[in-house]
């Protein structure tokens, strides 16, 4: 039987019915179109799904919409602010830490998080904070910089 | 995409409509806390429960509370937090430690304490840690509560002494007693995303700085059903001076006593020779922390 | 001023802010009104006869709109090489490993179609299964392809030089042994595609593809349509690595259902079915015998690789030929004897991926070479200098090295290591290793017989004159060759990076054979240089009809027209731009002549500008058989020096630090460059320490999740040291080639000469599991 929820969607108030068996990640694609959260693996083992759940990231393939009722969740389209890049985004952009492209949503998710707790991360600390972020493509060492140079952008 | 099948889902507000829900499905139903568990098995069509009980929004199961000297942790804390309160950090190091290396970042935002030991895995990174601390779980049902030591808990893979209706809703750890120390070290193929090859947890307690080990636990994860004690070895420190040569020998008792097996991720040759070298290990951890506390 | 504006650049990647944003679309972001989705039926055993299957079930499912078997799809035979066609798009008689393809369902919901899936009965009459290639060739072992009757599906005898003869001067032989395992691409994004059938308009198939061409002209055949029909458009793609690069049987079974509802139908793979579909690394037997002389000399090598083939032969007949003839090089090695046998077991098929048939080659032979190195009391660098190529160098089995910088790379990672200071003076526990490679930049001839151009491209000014629209078939998959035929383009036009509009991976643009062996940046890129030279020939012409200027006394160069004399009157011009050009708001301004003036002239002298370009490789060395399969226009090589930590107690390896310098002739954009080495070295370290494919007893891939299959993590990959090194081919477009494959070769085995030169242990099985390495410790103690 279908539910009605209640939740915060980048910063948005809606309200979905929704099958108990569907997860947030089925959910924000499917009924809010909010295809930047991408579906690698669908186990929780990728991160390819990351949202922001209450300011955690999490694998949205592993939460039910059910459980989010009345909770806030970031995807990646609520990132930037309309025209302008979040300092991360503009970092991966330009420090060529985007390749395929299907972990960067993830990936940014996860490195805005980890730089909105700790302003200045070492680099064990940013790798770290990825480390549940698979990427194939990257080696993952211009994402790190990019990290970094998020970092003092931000600063700024 | 992996679809999950259809299930019908109850958001208890309280425990007692949890014990009451799940008394009355008994077997059909099962507990969603964090779900980064039972979710991946009910994709891969392992279980399919007819409903699940969301214990998400039911208040006083998510805290961390100081309870005379030593912690009550509700049963549907996240893992992370674990590793970010500094009661934790501070005072069960151990299970801090443990924490830190479940899953991922992303796991371990969603993962439960509580369902990191009601599932029961062979491999789980709580209970050990826990065990050697000697954690207790508190056990709630419509007419009763219990708590039970967490070495009584877990009966096999999957199998624990919770009994259809009842929910775990604290984890109670007393506060060590002084010259006590703790360490867990878990070997991994990766450094993330990884379920044990082979775990120790190890603690001592000595009657001084420079005293003998008067308490001793050795708990062995992933090579048996449960994690076990290595009893032979714990008994083989108590009375004794910590030496780098006790270590050595409790590890190599230690490494007799376990009866793992193959899989997928390592030997069971190669688990009993590790176990030997983690026991080692944290027993060293485990000395420097008890002389330094 | 630098000689480029726009290449040998970092600039940004074309593509960055729409994935950095999340509005970068892949395929199963792709939705339609109408549209269905599809399930597979998939064999749940590895080797039976199908006696039966009743359908009748699922077609009665609410919501059910086609099911398919063989009877419904044909028994038109297709795979990736024309002399091997061993698959059908769903299985006739038997099925051949667990997730063989019986039936499909198309459905209003994937429920449903998931749901009919399951109700499809099938009897099968169970075979015995044949899981290991050496069982598989034994007399008497059941058969899996009836065309091959000893279960080989393809063999190769190669010998250059003679290899008994030059044994018999050598003064020091040896023989080893190496296996690798089974593989995975583990790129991120599974398999999708979306068919649409119009009978007017033909078939579209949306599909995460990193060959549209190849894919259009398989479902043609397999379809019975003219190729002018189907047209195959590749969204952005999240990496393919090599099993992405053919027609699949999910590409022709959602065409397939299309045609038959008339309605979209979308599929798209679970990570599970992505790695039952694998066509992935095979798993490759090597036996190497190499004969030096001395002084170091390299005489020569014998190689018998046995490769465990899968069920079908997928890329198989190009790898079994690429694990003998990528080898020899980059060193100079006069006798080359190579026998090689693709065998059909009852597993997921292998194919193609990065640094294609070689890479377990080069592993084991940079592992016995630096075994040799020690045995004549020789530095592995020294050594490999000794013998090193350069430059015109041609190799016994003909590859011309039209340029090579392996020497530099090689003494690059040598300097940028301080390998002098770390070999043989690290304690127990940490270790350096070296190792070199080649790979081809670009196949030199097409997966089917053709005098096909092997890329096209097209390059159109927008009659304002504002924006060049690139038109090209490539394939961007992630590894950006977006942006660097964007940059291309730009370059040979003489506009902004920014002026250039790419659209491209869509096989109405023309021909390109796709991303795969490492051919788009020199192909593709020759391409799209000439097509970018063309439309800037017709504007000068233009310009030089209303200046009275020759056309040779002109260029263009950062949007700005450049005239090689002085006092250039172009105001007539200008003003008619102007006049043409009432009620804009950006007349141009200042003393030079733009190139949107001169682009809007030359459409108001001629109608829309349009330049076009085509590439094929020139004539290739080597008359021999199977000299298809190596030969290249050219050729990239590189050389790393890795660093690793080993535990000596648990046998765990810790790769510490990476140097690597690779020669891709010229960087057309350095980042990207940088990324791919990057990327390499992180698979290659995936594959040394972790990856593996994992079996049950019965064919079932025991380990199909990215859990279990284990590739790195952040955690896991240290920093590079990232060299490149230009050396001009001649061959490519501006200097440029390969770096997509290469850069790969030499990690394996710098990871294991790292591991023994920290414990003294050899590892000739991959991965280097610390329990291997525990086991080889303890078996070294025992001795």
């Amino acid at each position: 039987m279908k539910r009605l929820i209640t939740l915060v969607v980048n910063k948005k108030a809606c309200e979905i019915a929704v099958e108990p068996n569907r997860t947030v990640a089925q959910v924000l694609r499917e009924d809010l179109g909010l295809l930047g959260t991408k579906i690698g693996c669908g186990m929780g083992d990728c991160g390819a799904c990351t949202v922001l759940l209450d300011g955690r990231p999490v694998n949205s393939c592993l939460v039910l919409a059910v459980q989010v009722n009345g909770r806030e969740i970031e995807t990646i389209e609520g990132v930037s602010n309309g025209k302008d890049l979040h300092p991360v985004q503009k970092a991966f952009v330009e420090h060529g830490a985007i390749q395929c492209g299907f972990c960067t949503p993830g990936m940014v998710l996860s490195a805005k998080t980890l730089l909105e707790k700790n302003s200045s991360p070492s680099e064990p600390e940013i790798r770290k904070a990825l480390s549940g972020n698979l990427c194939r493509c990257t080696g993952y060492q211009k994402i790190v910089e990019a990290v970094r140079q998020a970092a003092e952008m931000m600063k700024k | 995409m992996h679809l999950l099948p259809r299930f019908d889902y109850y958001e208890p507000r309280d425990v007692a409509e949890a014990c009451k829900l799940l008394s009355q499905f008994k077997a059909s139903a099962k507990v969603i806390a964090g779900g980064t568990d039972i979710l991946v098995n009910m994709k891969k069509g392992l279980i399919a429960p007819e409903y699940l009980v969301g214990i998400g929004k039911i208040p006083g199961i998510s805290e961390i509370e100081p309870v005379d000297g030593g912690v009550s942790i509700g049963s549907n804390l996240i893992i992370e937090k674990l590793v970010e309160f500094d009661l934790i950090k501070k005072k069960f190091a151990m299970l801090s430690k443990a924490a830190s290396v479940l899953g991922s970042p992303l796991v371990r935002n969603r993962a439960t304490i509580g369902g990191n030991i009601v599932n029961a895995r062979p491999a789980a990174d709580l209970p050990p840690a826990l065990i050697a601390m000697g954690a207790r779980v508190k056990l709630k049902s419509r007419r009763q509560e219990r708590e039970i030591s967490l070495d009584r808990f877990f009966k096999g893979p999957g199998v624990t002494v919770i009994r259809p209706g009842e929910v775990l809703t604290q984890i109670v750890i007393d506060g060590p007693p002084p010259f006590t120390g703790g360490d867990y070290i878990k070997l991994m193929h990766r450094r993330s995303l990884e379920i044990a090859i082979v775990a120790v947890a190890s603690r001592i307690t000595l009657d001084g700085p420079d005293g003998i080990v008067t308490d001793a636990k050795i708990i062995l994860s992933s090579v048996a059903p449960r994690a076990v004690h290595a009893v032979r070895a714990e008994k083989a420190l108590i009375g004794e001076k910590p030496t780098e040569k006790l270590f050595e020998h409790a590890a190599k008792i230690a490494s007799n006593e376990c009866r793992p097996i193959d899989d997928i991720r390592g030997s069971a040759r190669y688990r009993c020779d590790m176990v030997e070298v983690l026991a080692k290990r944290t027993l060293r951890g485990a000395f420097v922390e008890a002389r330094e506390q | 001023m630098n000689k480029y504006s726009i290449i040998n650049t970092r600039l940004p990647r074309v593509d960055a802010r729409a994935k950095a944003t999340g509005a970068a679309r892949y395929t199963d972001d792709l939705s339609m009104t109408g549209m269905l989705y599809g399930a597979l039926l998939q064999s749940p055993v590895a080797h039976a006869r199908i006696k039966n299957i009743d359908t009748s079930r699922a077609k009665k499912l609410p919501g059910v709109k086609d099911v398919a078997t063989a009877q419904e799809a044909g028994a038109v035979r297709f795979g990736v090489s024309p002399a091997r066609y061993d698959e059908t798009i769903f299985c006739i008689d038997k099925v051949r490993y667990i997730g063989d393809e019986i039936a499909a369902v198309a459905a209003e919901s994937l429920e449903s179609a998931l749901e009919a899936a399951s109700m499809i009965d099938v009897e099968y009459e169970e075979l015995p299964a044949v899981l290991d290639p050496f069982e598989a060739i034994r007399e008497g072992a059941q058969v899996i392809h009836s065309d091959y009757p000893n279960n080989i599906g393809a063999e190769v005898h190669q010998e250059f030089g003679n290899v008994e003869e030059a044994f018999k001067t050598c003064d020091y032989i040896r023989t080893d042994k190496f296996v690798n395992k089974k593989q995975d691409g583990a790129f991120l994004e599974p398999q999708a595609c979306l068919a649409v059938y119009d009978p007017d308009e033909g078939l579209t198939l949306h599909s995460s593809t990193q060959a549209p061409h190849y894919v259009q002209r398989t479902l043609a055949m397999v379809l019975g349509l003219p190729i002018g029909k189907v047209r195959v458009v590749k969204p952005y793609v999240g990496g393919g690595f090599g099993p992405k690069a053919s027609a699949s049987t999910l590409e022709l079974t959602a065409c397939l259902m299309a045609m038959r509802t008339g309605r979209p139908v979308k599929m798209t793979f679970t990570r599970e079915q992505v790695f039952w579909h694998s066509r992935a690394r095979h798993q490759f037997f090597h036996e190497l015998t190499t004969g030096v002389k001395k002084d170091g000399t390299l005489v020569a090598l014998k190689n018998t690789c046995y490769l465990d083939g899968g069920a079908y032969s997928s890329f198989g007949i190009a790898t079994v030929y690429y694990a003998g003839s990528l080898l020899g090089a980059p060193y100079k090695l006069p006798n080359m004897k190579y026998d090689g046998y693709r065998v059909y077991t009852n597993k997921p098929a292998n194919g193609a991926q990065r640094g294609h048939g070689g890479v377990a080659a080069r592993a084991a032979w940079e592992q016995q070479l630096d075994v040799i190195a020690q045995e004549l009391g020789m530095d592995p660098i020294e050594f490999r200098l000794r013998n090193i190529m350069q430059r015109g160098d041609v190799t016994c089995n003909d590859f011309n090295m039209s340029s090579l910088g392996m020497k530099e790379c090689l003494e690059a990672v040598r300097d940028g290591s301080q390998w002098e200071k770390k070999k043989g003076k690290l304690p127990r526990g940490k270790g350096i290793g070296v190792a070199c490679g080649f790979f081809v930049s670009g196949a030199g001839f097409p997966i089917y017989r053709s005098e096909t151009f092997h890329s096209t491209a097209m390059v159109k000014l927008s009659e304002d004159g504002g924006t060049v629209n690139l038109y090209t078939p490539a394939a961007e998959i992630g590894q950006g060759s977006d942006t660097i035929l964007t940059q291309i383009a730009a370059e040979a036009l003489g506009v902004r990076y920014g002026d250039v509009k790419i659209a491209s991976g869509d096989t109405d643009f023309g021909v390109d054979l796709g991303a795969y062996s490492s051919r788009q940046t020199l192909m593709s890129g020759h391409a799209v240089k000439q097509a970018a030279e063309e439309a800037k020939r017709q504007v000068l012409e233009v310009l030089s009809e209303q200046l009275g200027i020759q056309a040779d006394e002109m260029d263009i160069r950062d949007g700005l027209v450049l005239f090689k004399g002085d006092g250039v009157d172009f105001s007539a011009l200008r003003s008619n731009y102007i006049k043409e050009h009432r009620g804009w708001t950006d007349p141009p301004t200042g003393d030079r002549l733009t190139f949107v003036e001169a682009a809007r002239m030359a459409y108001l002298a001629r109608g829309t500008i349009v330049g076009r370009g085509a590439y094929k490789p020139g004539e290739l060395g080597g008359k021999y058989k199977g000299a298809a399969v190596g030969t290249s226009p050219a050729y990239g090589c590189s050389a790393q020096v890795v660093e690793v930590t080993v535990d000596m107690e648990t046998g765990q390896v810790t790769v510490d630090r990476m140097t690597d310098a690779h020669d891709c002739g010229f960087a057309i954009n350095r980042t990207n460059v940088e990324g791919q080495m990057q990327g390499s070295l992180s698979m290659g370290l995936g594959e040394a320490l972790f990856e593996e494919i994992k079996f049950d007893g019965k064919g079932r891939v025991a380990n199909p999740t990215l859990g279990e299959y284990r590739i790195p993590t952040c955690l896991d990959m240290p920093n590079v040291e990232t060299i490149i090194i230009e050396s001009d081919e001649p061959n490519g477009p501006f200097g440029a080639k390969e770096v997509g494959e290469g850069a790969i070769m030499p990690t394996i085995p710098a990871i294991l000469n790292a591991v023994y030169d920290a414990t003294g242990v050899r590892i000739s099985e991959l991965p280097v599991t610390s329990e291997r390495v525990f086991n080889a410790l303890k078996a070294k103690k025992q001795q």
